[in-house]
């Protein structure tokens, strides 16, 4: 009882903290100086948010620029690796944490996996699907932790001093969302092309039978099914311009849903601390996680499906979908 | 594109990280994981199948031991019928063997009382001749001729038998 009478004295002081450091963030914050019209110290000002897409420079090796994104996404690789080795470097039956958790991870894709493509390809897909939903979420949840955003230097351009932080999301850089993008359009394509065939995957678009379809019958004299089934031909390979089309915008879409979650939760972030610099942001930290695992779960399972159905005999699918 | 801070270079150098990631991962984790996973599958079942096996085999021995036991009993209750029905008949034996014997001594004891009374009547008879004669002689005084006087005796005596039967 007294145990549970002092931690609930503590969590009401507590309360009462926080509550005091949100008016306290308010009242110093943009919002409630300019309401309030007081003068408030510059130590005490957040830097106004600078929303700048490309990824800042910060090393140059050579010719070679090295930007805050790579950085941190070498420490993303760098972390996963030790972490993983670390996990499976001695394996047991009867594993330990390290290695319980590994199995967990690998084990919770797997079954993922599985369910979407069946027990044949789920273990070509596990490497490429599970290596894209680690690097994405541990990009992103990294990205949280307070050294990220705030240690850098001061660059003095045209536009007067830039603060250029040393490590930044890496998720919020295009040129890794596309990497994943490219890469993950490369896997499905080729994986089609091996599964099925490259020119049974290539008229898997076109359905190219349609149309010789049409000149056997013409050969054998029935003129009326001919021009049917040259307009059905000549729809299929619309349709199929099409379906090429859009496979080439997956890239498109992989890379700018990415890009623009993240970037819009680091801006989010970044406003929220501008305007109320203390306890306001956490809720949205809480978001920011969400969304790094809904984001990384999003791009690893759209790789999942469209590979999927890039394995699936398109005929099949054609059919049920007439049908 | 600039705007948005499209680089070939950096392109380049994500893609070979996700490349690396990628081989890294598959050395360190997925391999070494998937591997650990099959085996331990592989094992449970293994052990499972034992399980099943032993329990079979468990019910199996169990039916056996019933069987036996059940076996034994029936054994064990013919043999008791047997060995009751030999102690009835030892018994039967014994009893038949014990009524003989007693039979046979009762017999013999008639006989040697029969034959007692016999030896006794004779010797009464011949006593009872000798004191008769005795007794004649006395009283007629004369001595008759001592063969004379037996078959006189004898006569008379038989002829007391057969009046005694008579």
């Amino acid at each position: 009882m007294n145990k549970l009478g002092c931690s609930s004295r503590l969590g009401v002081l507590l309360g009462i903290f926080i509550l005091a450091l949100l008016l306290t963030a308010f009242v110093i914050g943009p919002l409630g100086s300019r309401l309030l019209n007081i003068q408030v110290p510059s130590y005490l000002q957040v830097g106004k948010p600078h929303v700048q897409l490309p990824s800042e420079a910060v090393f140059h090796v050579g010719g070679f620029t090295i930007t805050n994104t790579l950085l941190s996404s070498w420490i993303t690789i760098l972390i996963l690796f030790l972490v993983f080795f670390a996990a499976t470097r001695k394996m047991k039956v009867i594993p330990g944490r390290l290695q319980s958790f590994a199995e967990v991870v690998v084990e919770g894709m797997y079954n993922f996996i599985q369910g979407v493509s069946g027990e044949k390809n789920a273990r070509i897909f596990l490497p490429v699907v599970g290596t894209i939903f680690l690097y994405v979420i541990t990009n992103a949840w990294l990205a949280l932790i307070p050294v990220w955003g705030t240690i850098g230097f001061w660059e003095h351009g045209e536009e007067g001093a830039i603060f250029v932080p040393l490590l930044r999301a890496a998720n919020t850089d295009i040129n890794l969302t596309l990497s994943i993008a490219l890469f993950a359009f490369c896997f499905i394509e080729i994986l089609g092309m091996t599964k099925i065939g490259p020119l049974k995957y290539i008229d898997g678009f076109f359905n190219f039978g349609v149309l010789r379809d049409a000149f056997v019958g013409l050969f054998k004299g029935k003129i009326k099914q001919f021009f049917t089934n040259l307009a059905n031909g000549f729809l299929n390979i619309f349709i199929g311009i099409l379906e090429i089309v859009s496979h080439f915008i997956r890239i498109i879409s992989f890379t700018f849903r990415l890009f623009g979650n993240m970037t819009a939760g680091e801006i989010l972030l970044m406003v929220m601390t501008f305007l109320v610099p203390f306890v306001a942001a956490v809720p949205f930290y809480g978001l920011e996680t969400l969304v790094g695992f809904l984001q990384a779960m999003i791009f690893a399972g759209l790789t999942l499906v469209f590979g999927v159905l890039a394995v699936t005999p398109h005929h099949e699918e054609g059919a049920e979908e007439h049908h | 594109m600039e705007s948005i801070g499209i680089n070939p270079q950096l392109l380049v150098a994500f893609l070979i990280n996700f490349l690396i990631l990628f081989g890294l991962l598959t050395a360190v984790l997925y391999k070494p994981i998937l591997k650990m996973l099959d085996e331990r599958q592989a094992k449970i079942k293994e052990s499972l199948e034992q399980a099943e096996k032993i329990k079979e085999q468990t019910s199996r021995s169990e039916e056996q031991i019933k069987a036996a036991i059940e076996a034994a009993r029936k054994e064990g209750q013919v043999i008791i019928a047997q060995a009751s029905q030999i102690a009835d008949k030892i018994k039967e034996e014994a009893k038949e063997g014990a009524r003989k014997e007693a039979d046979i001594i009762i017999n013999k004891a008639k006989d040697e009382i029969k034959l007692e009374r016999d030896k006794s009547i004779a010797d009464l008879r011949t006593e009872f001749a000798n004191l008769t004669v005795l007794a004649a002689e006395k009283v007629i005084k004369e001595s008759v001729d001592a063969k004379k006087h037996r078959k006189l005796i004898d006569d008379v005596l038989e002829e007391s038998k057969t009046f005694k039967q008579n």
